[in-house]
């Protein structure tokens, strides 16, 4: 187990300096001039050189890309050029919005697709289980943006129930932190109307961020279900006498649940990768925003940071995935 | 009693946190009995320090933080006195000395006086950012000179006749502060990045980079305010909010109070709403689609007036949705030394053929590539009326979309500019030099000389016409060059979109300047009307 533990963890880390090289490369061969961005449309030469060798950009790409390297190994993951903060700061201030944003959609995700999942295998053919299908193939085919702007133009501006976008009221201050994560944080400090008005700006953009997901789970949930309900030992469980719902949600579920666990490790990965898009629409202050505002601006260091940083928790929640795999199906512990 | 279900109890605690303090809306935000206005828009602000960048938002809040020597006031764009009383020049405009007023102090109660100002240009200077090109070719730090302590002299190394058309944007920090807080010889760099060292109408209070910038008002400012103490806000806050439909809902909702990124479609639907009003002015951002005139077919200056010729310039209008003027001269019509030019290129179906049988092209049979920015609507959909005008001539165009950036690089050198590219311009003063220097050779490379433009008649009218101090000298010049650059045609002269804003009718002492940027609005002014 321990050395199972330590291969994957030194894959992981070969891994990541592949996809920190690959990115290296796209970000500095793309067209666009970071520092005359950043000098400004009137700058002239000598204004732009001058940042250009404050940023070291100057320098041959091979020496930035060695500087870079060893700047990571020390946790600098260089400066931005557009807000002149180092980009590592600048990550974990985005970060907990954006980790909290997932985790809310991801338990979303789970709280309906699991359950919604069984209902769909246990009346399979019925009115619910046609009704959930639906549901299921509109979450993986409507478009993200579409879909969050969609919900705000509905709930924000016709019904008033929920606001436009941004993480907070604007004249709400946020609990002291503690963890960085304002509904966990106002929770823990008891500040419950701050809690009330998290919850209410994080419902539209968990909902748009989670509805792939959660589409993803129910279909393959409802599938492994399925499959797993015409087992034998379902059968002898029934001819025992065991209730039916302890069959389904005990008996059948944990079997069932081993495909489902790897969907909810890789849409992890995904939903990182999709902060993108709805942290835009809804003004969502985590590192998908920060990604796009940097790109925007050819700031190409906390575009690497980023994508490093999302790479590595998708590796790490696989990484999970595969931890939890050997806990539920004792065969995998076996040398 | 029959148990209620868990679940049932789950769902009514979420009704209830859900609900709590859900507010009404068309309500503005309060602190204590001061109003607080609300701005909402798309770019943030990531570097306060006023010698170090500046863009649209950046230095809305700079203004708001800091004060010049002089401000652009009101739609004439007026230069004002502010922290100098008064101020006069040399005969020959090389020496330039300001009178400041008595009574201007820093946040933190510190004197504005000669020494703040000498140092405020000094370090704008050395620094070598964001404003420094609008001076360091005509002053040297060594050039300033503290006469005492409320008279500063600046001694240009060549006559400038623009001169004073920059002070306004160069802001006064206060050098105990700046010094106090300077680390590794960065001249307070890091520091002003996000604190400050002003003596503006407000200081910054929270600042949450991408999500809003809150300024509190300060009581005493020592200029006062023009809207009555009793009107002042308590605060203004800066949210960003960066998509068009966000932003009107936000408004609709009463979120924010004002607006500056909807589309044209937007402020039209908008504006018949209750509460709502439109800000509608003509400004000085000029629309143009800059040809290649050094390199590719472009570089036929008849290949170029049949385009002219052949373009539809109504139909600029209509992108606008009627927000726009035809441009009838390089220079806006705001804009100081501003001629109509006769004759300047409408659709003429006669004209263009007759020029492009004089062309390398006389059939067309070409394709020619327009670039604009993507994800601007209007700039994509004006490529389509340059498709559709130039398919009459048999000449192919390829609109393409590309990022401002890629866009800019591109464009700063011939051989990968494109053969047209949208460009929208805002001269930063209302200098007539502001515009005409785009039109010279030293002005290559950057986005706003796409063209390459290349006439050493004009260049030398321009060097001429900067360096004379009269106006009455300079005044011929600069409409000799609107002519001689009309009659070149290096680019399709467009139109002039109106600057809009959509905000709450309870927002009262909107004051537009042509001078300022997109979105940005002279904040010291504001207040709500409202109970």
């Amino acid at each position: 187990m321990i050395l199972y533990l330590g291969k994957r963890l030194l894959l992981l880390g070969f891994t990541l300096l592949g996809l920190m090289t690959i990115m290296f490369v796209i970000t500095n061969v793309a067209p666009g001039d970071p520092a005359k961005l950043m000098a400004g449309p009137n700058a002239t030469r000598d204004m732009v050189e001058t940042i250009r060798h404050e940023y070291g950009l100057d320098r041959p790409l091979v020496q930035q890309y060695f500087v870079y390297v060893g700047g990571l190994l020390r946790g600098d993951l260089g400066r931005s050029i557009v807000s002149t903060h180092p980009v590592s700061a600048e990550l974990l201030r985005y970060f907990p919005a954006t980790i909290e944003l997932v985790f809310v959609a991801m338990g979303l995700g789970i709280l309906v697709g699991v359950p919604f999942g069984m209902l769909s295998a246990t009346h399979k053919d019925g009115w619910i289980d046609h009704v959930v299908r639906i549901f299921s193939v509109s979450g993986v085919a409507l478009p993200a943006f579409w879909f969050g702007l969609l919900l705000q133009l509905f709930f924000a501006v016709r019904l008033e129930w929920l606001p436009v976008s941004g993480r907070l009221g604007i004249t709400t201050l946020p609990p002291e932190p503690i963890t960085q994560l304002l509904l966990l944080d106002s929770l823990l400090r008891g500040q419950w109307e701050t809690f009330g008005e998290a919850l209410r700006h994080v419902i539209l953009p968990a909902l748009v961020l989670s509805f792939p997901c959660l589409a993803s789970i129910l279909r393959v949930n409802r599938a492994e279900m399925l499959e797993v309900l015409q087992s034998d030992y379902i059968t002898g469980a029934r001819a025992n006498g065991i209730a039916p719902l302890r069959i389904v949600a005990v008996h059948a579920l944990k079997n069932a649940m081993l495909p489902t666990l790897s969907i909810i490790g890789l849409r992890f990965g995904w939903m990182l990768g999709s902060t993108v898009l709805v942290e835009t629409v809804f003004d969502w202050p985590g590192i998908g925003l920060y990604a796009v505002s940097s790109a925007l601006s050819s700031d190409f260091k906390p575009v690497m940071g980023v994508t490093l940083a999302i790479g590595l928790c998708f590796m790490l929640a696989n990484f999970v995935v595969d931890l939890a795999y050997s806990w539920l199906d004792p065969r995998l512990r076996q040398p | 009693m029959k148990r209620i279900p868990f679940l049932a109890w789950a769902a009514l605690a979420l009704a209830l946190v859900l609900t709590t303090g859900m507010s009404s809306a068309g309500a503005f935000e309060r602190q204590g009995d001061r109003k607080v206005i609300v701005f909402g828009g798309r770019q943030q602000v990531p570097v306060l320090d006023p010698h170090v960048r500046y863009d649209w938002s950046t230095r809305m809040m700079q203004q708001a933080v800091y004060d010049g020597l002089a401000k652009y006031v009101g739609t004439s764009a007026t230069i004002e006195p502010w922290l100098a009383e008064r101020w006069e020049s040399s005969p020959d405009s090389k020496t330039w000395t300001f009178h400041l007023v008595k009574n201007a102090k820093f946040h933190n109660g510190d004197p504005v006086d000669a020494e703040a100002v000498r140092y405020s240009f000094e370090r704008g200077l050395k620094l070598n950012k964001g404003v420094a090109w609008m001076l360091k070719d005509f002053l040297a730090p060594e050039g300033i000179k503290v006469l005492d302590a409320n008279t500063v002299q600046f001694n240009l190394s060549k006559p400038y006749g623009p001169f004073i058309s920059f002070v306004p944007w160069w802001y006064i920090v206060n050098p105990k502060q700046v010094k106090a807080n300077e680390v590794d010889g960065d001249s307070g760099q890091k520091w002003l990045t996000e604190n400050e060292a002003g003596s503006g109408p407000f200081k910054p209070k929270r600042w949450q980079q991408n999500v809003l910038y809150e300024l509190e008002a300060v009581s005493d400012y020592w200029k006062g305010w023009p809207q009555g103490l009793q009107n002042r806000p308590a605060a203004i806050i800066y949210r960003i909010i960066r998509e068009p439909a966000a932003q009107k809902a936000a408004l609709q909702r009463g979120e924010v109070d004002i607006v500056e990124g909807l589309t044209p479609d937007d402020y039209d639907t908008i504006k018949a709403q209750k509460g709502i009003q439109i800000q509608d002015h003509l400004g000085m951002t000029t629309f143009g689609i800059k040809f290649n005139t050094a390199q590719g077919p472009t570089a036929d200056i008849n290949l170029r007036k049949a385009i002219a010729y052949a373009m539809d310039y109504d139909a600029l209008v209509k992108v606008y949705n009627g927000a726009a003027t035809l441009q009838q001269s390089p220079f806006p019509q705001a804009m100081r030394g501003y001629v109509p030019v006769p004759g300047i290129y409408r659709q003429d179906f006669a004209k263009a053929k007759e020029y492009l049988a004089k062309s390398k092209y006389p059939n067309g049979g070409i394709e020619l590539e327009y670039l604009h920015v993507a994800g601007l609507e209007e700039a994509r959909r004006i490529g389509l009326v340059l498709l559709d005008s130039l398919s009459k001539l048999n000449i192919k165009v390829d609109v393409k979309a590309e990022q401002w950036p890629n866009m800019v690089a591109r464009g700063s050198k011939t051989e990968t500019t494109a053969a047209m590219t949208s460009v929208y311009v805002t001269p930063v003063s209302t200098d007539p030099d502001a515009v005409a220097y785009q039109y010279h050779k030293n002005s290559w490379g950057q986005y706003f000389a796409m063209s390459h433009y290349d006439n050493p008649a004009v260049f030398d009218m321009i060097d001429k016409a900067r360096a004379q101090a009269k106006w009455e000298d300079r005044a011929p010049l600069y409409a000799q060059i609107q002519k001689q650059i009309v009659a070149d045609v290096p680019e399709v002269f467009g139109m002039i979109q109106n600057r809009r804003w959509a905000q709450r009718d309870y927002l009262k002492g909107f004051v537009f300047s042509p001078v300022r940027f997109t979105g940005e609005v002279d904040l010291y002014p504001l207040w709500i009307d409202a109970k």
